[in-house]
C-alpha cells in the first residue's frame, strides 16, 4: 500500500507534466490546426536556455525566468511567424512536415552547440523525503505536482474568467464564427502560441531535474503528449489534462507492477483501446462546424 | 416602392471560390426597414452572396454599397462597426461556453465593458429564455433556442442590417414561427433584414420584398406578394430555370 501511494504520487507528478505539454499541444491544434510534432523538443529546449543563463552567472530563479522569456520569443512568437504562418497557407500537411523538420533541427542544434551529454539540472527544491499516509514521498514529486496544478489552475482561471480568455476559447471552438463576431482571431491565435511556450518552459523546468537535460528528451515527451491529447479527445483542454494524468499514473504503475520491459508499449495499448472504443477521445466532442 | 434610398446595394458583383465564379454580376437594392427574402435553387449562390457582403469572400469586381459607403472587401470587424451582422446557416454557437458568455462575445466589437453588460441585460429581458438558461452551457439549448441565442447575440450591436441564412433549417414549425416573429419585430423597429430561406413561401409571407437568384444572377427583384403570385416561381422550385420562360405553360 505504501509503495502504491508512492508510485501514485510520482505517477501523478509525471502525469501533470504530460498534461501541461498536452494542453499546449491541444490549444495549438484547436486555434490553428497546428499539429506540433516538435512539441517534445519544445520541452527539451528551455532547460538549455536556463542552463545557458546560469553559465552566464545568473542565479537559478533568474535563469528560469530568462528561460521562460526566451521560450516565449523563440517557441511562441518566432515559431508562429517563421514556421506556422508561412506553411499553413499550403495546408496542414506541409506544416506537419515542417514541425518534424523543426524537431530535428532543435535536437541537432542542442547537440552541436551545447552538448551531447546529459546535463545536471537544478531542482526547484532540495531533494528530501517526506512521509505521507505512511509512504515515503520525495519533495520533488510534490513540488512538481504543486507547480503543475497551479499552472493549469491559472490557465483555467484565465481562460474562463477573463474576456480575453473566453475569446481565446471561442477562437479554439470555432474560429470561423469568432471572426464573424469580430473577435481578433489572429491575436488570439498568437496568444495560444505564447501560452504553449510558457507551458512547455514550465514543463521543461519541472522535468529536467528528474530526467537530466538531454537533447533526446523530446522523443518520449512528444509522444506522451500526443497520446495524452488523443486519449483525452484532441479538441478539449480538459481532455488533455485527463489524458496526461492517466498516462503518467498508468506508466508508473505498470512499470512497477507489470514489467518495465513493456512500459513503452503501455501508452500505445491505451491509445489503441481508446481509439477503438471512443474515437473522439474520453472527453472529446464530435466536431461539427458549419461555417 | 417607397422613395427611400436602398440601405444595401450590390452592383454587378463577381465572386467565387478558386477558379469557380459563383456570383456572376449579382445586382440588388435592399430597402431599409424591410424584410427581403432571397430565394433560388440550391447552389444558386445565395449563401455566397452573404459571404461576399460580409467580407468573407473577396469581391473580384463590382461594388457593394452600404448606407452610402463602399464596403466591398472590408473585413467582418469593419462591417460590424458599420452596422451589419451576419448569422450563417447551421449552428453558430460556442457549445462549451455558457449562454451568457456566448451573448457577451457578440459584443466584442463594442469597446465599453459596462455597455456590453447593459445590453446583455436588455437582450435577456427581451428573451427571458436566455435569462433562465444564462449560466448553462450553450450546447444544452434546443436547436430553436440556439437560433434565438444567435439572433439575440447579433442584436447586441444594435445593427442596421441583419443577414440571416436559412434560420428555419432543422427547427420545428412552432420554432420557425417564433423566429420569423422575431424577424418581423426587428423590421417593425426599423432594422433591415435580409433573409435566405428554402422555405420560400412561408418566408415571403412575412417579407416585404423578394429577390430571386439563379446561377449567381438576380432574376427577379420585386414586392413579396408579387413574387408569391408569380407563376414562374413555382416552376423554378420544381427544378426548371428562369432562362427559358417559354417553357412556362
Ligand atoms: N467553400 C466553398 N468552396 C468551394 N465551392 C463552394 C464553397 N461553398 C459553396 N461552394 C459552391 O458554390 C456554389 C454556390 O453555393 P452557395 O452555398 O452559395 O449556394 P446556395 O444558393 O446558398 O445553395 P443552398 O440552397 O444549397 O444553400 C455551389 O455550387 C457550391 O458547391
Ligand atoms: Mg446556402
Amino acid at each position: 500500500m505504501a509503495s502504491f501511494i508512492q508510485l501514485l504520487i510520482s505517477g501523478l507528478a509525471t502525469g501533470a507534466i504530460y498534461a501541461l505539454i498536452a494542453v499546449g499541444f491541444t490549444l495549438l491544434w484547436q486555434t490553428s490546426q497546428t499539429i506540433n510534432f516538435a512539441q517534445g523538443e519544445f520541452v527539451m529546449l528551455p532547460a538549455f536556455f536556463v542552463l545557458a543563463a546560469m553559465n552566464w552567472g545568473a542565479p537559478f530563479w533568474l535563469a528560469a525566468l530568462i528561460g521562460i522569456a526566451a521560450a516565449l520569443v523563440v517557441l511562441g512568437l518566432l515559431f508562429k511567424l517563421i514556421v506556422v504562418d508561412p506553411m499553413l497557407r499550403y495546408g496542414v500537411l506541409p506544416l506537419v512536415i515542417s514541425t518534424i523538420a523543426l524537431s530535428l533541427l532543435l535536437k541537432e542544434s542542442v547537440k552541436d552547440f551545447y552538448s551531447a551529454q546529459a546535463q545536471a539540472f537544478p531542482p526547484l527544491v532540495p531533494d528530501a523525503d517526506v512521509h505521507l499516509f505512511g509512504a515515503v514521498v520525495s519533495t520533488q514529486s510534490l513540488v512538481v505536482l504543486g507547480v503543475a496544478i497551479a499552472t493549469v489552475a491559472a490557465l483555467h482561471l484565465w481562460l474562463n474568467k477573463t474576456r480575453t480568455g473566453r475569446s481565446m476559447q471561442a477562437t479554439a471552438q470555432n474560429p470561423a464564427l469568432a471572426r464573424i463576431l469580430g473577435i481578433p482571431v489572429q491575436r488570439m491565435v498568437l496568444y495560444t502560441f505564447l501560452v504553449n511556450a510558457v507551458l512547455v518552459a514550465i514543463a521543461s523546468i519541472l522535468i529536467s531535474p528528474i530526467y537530466l537535460a538531454k537533447f533526446t528528451n523530446g522523443e518520449t515527451l512528444g509522444t506522451a503528449a500526443f497520446i495524452a491529447a488523443i486519449i483525452g479527445g484532441f479538441n478539449q483542454v480538459r481532455g488533455a489534462i485527463l489524458g496526461g494524468i492517466i498516462l503518467g499514473v498508468l506508466d508508473n504503475l505498470s512499470a512497477a507492477y507489470l514489467s518495465s520491459q513493456y512500459r513503452g508499449a503501455f501508452p500505445l495499448l491505451i491509445l489503441i483501446a481508446v481509439i477503438l472504443c471512443r474515437p473522439q477521445g474520453l472527453l472529446g466532442r464530435v466536431e461539427e462546424r458549419t461555417v | 416602392m417607397d422613395g427611400r434610398e436602398p440601405l444595401l446595394m450590390l452592383d454587378r458583383v463577381f465572386a467565387g471560390y478558386g477558379k469557380m465564379t459563383i456570383l456572376n454580376g449579382t445586382t440588388a437594392s435592399i430597402r431599409p426597414a424591410a424584410i427581403t427574402t432571397v430565394i433560388g435553387p440550391n447552389g444558386a449562390g445565395k449563401s455566397t452572396m452573404f459571404k461576399a457582403v460580409f467580407g468573407l469572400l473577396p469581391v473580384r469586381s463590382g461594388t457593394i454599397v452600404f448606407d452610402g459607403r463602399d464596403i466591398s472587401n472590408l473585413p467582418p470587424r469593419a462591417l460590424l462597426d458599420a452596422g451589419i451582422v451576419y448569422i450563417p446557416q447551421g449552428r453558430n454557437i460556442f457549445p462549451e461556453l455558457s449562454v451568457r458568455h456566448n451573448l457577451e462575445l457578440g459584443g466584442v466589437a463594442l469597446s465599453r465593458q459596462a455597455e456590453i453588460a447593459r445590453r446583455i441585460e436588455a437582450v435577456m429581458r427581451r428573451f427571458p429564455m436566455l435569462q433562465e438558461k444564462a449560466d448553462q452551457q450553450a450546447s444544452t439549448l434546443s436547436g430553436g433556442q440556439q437560433k434565438i441565442l444567435e439572433v439575440a447575440r447579433g442584436l447586441l450591436l444594435k445593427p442596421k442590417l441583419v443577414l440571416i441564412d436559412e434560420p428555419s433549417i432543422g427547427l420545428s414549425p412552432l420554432m420557425v414561427r417564433d423566429v420569423f416573429a422575431i424577424l418581423k419585430d426587428l423590421r417593425n423597429n426599423g432594422v433591415t433584414v435580409l433573409l435566405i430561406e428554402q422555405n420560400a413561401k412561408q418566408a415571403l409571407q412575412i417579407s416585404d420584398y423578394g429577390l430571386v437568384l439563379e446561377q449567381g444572377q438576380t432574376r427577379i427583384e420585386a414586392a413579396a406578394p408579387q413574387i408569391l403570385a408569380d407563376p414562374r416561381i413555382a416552376q423554378l422550385f420544381l427544378g426548371g430555370g428562369l432562362l427559358q420562360p417559354e417553357q412556362v405553360s
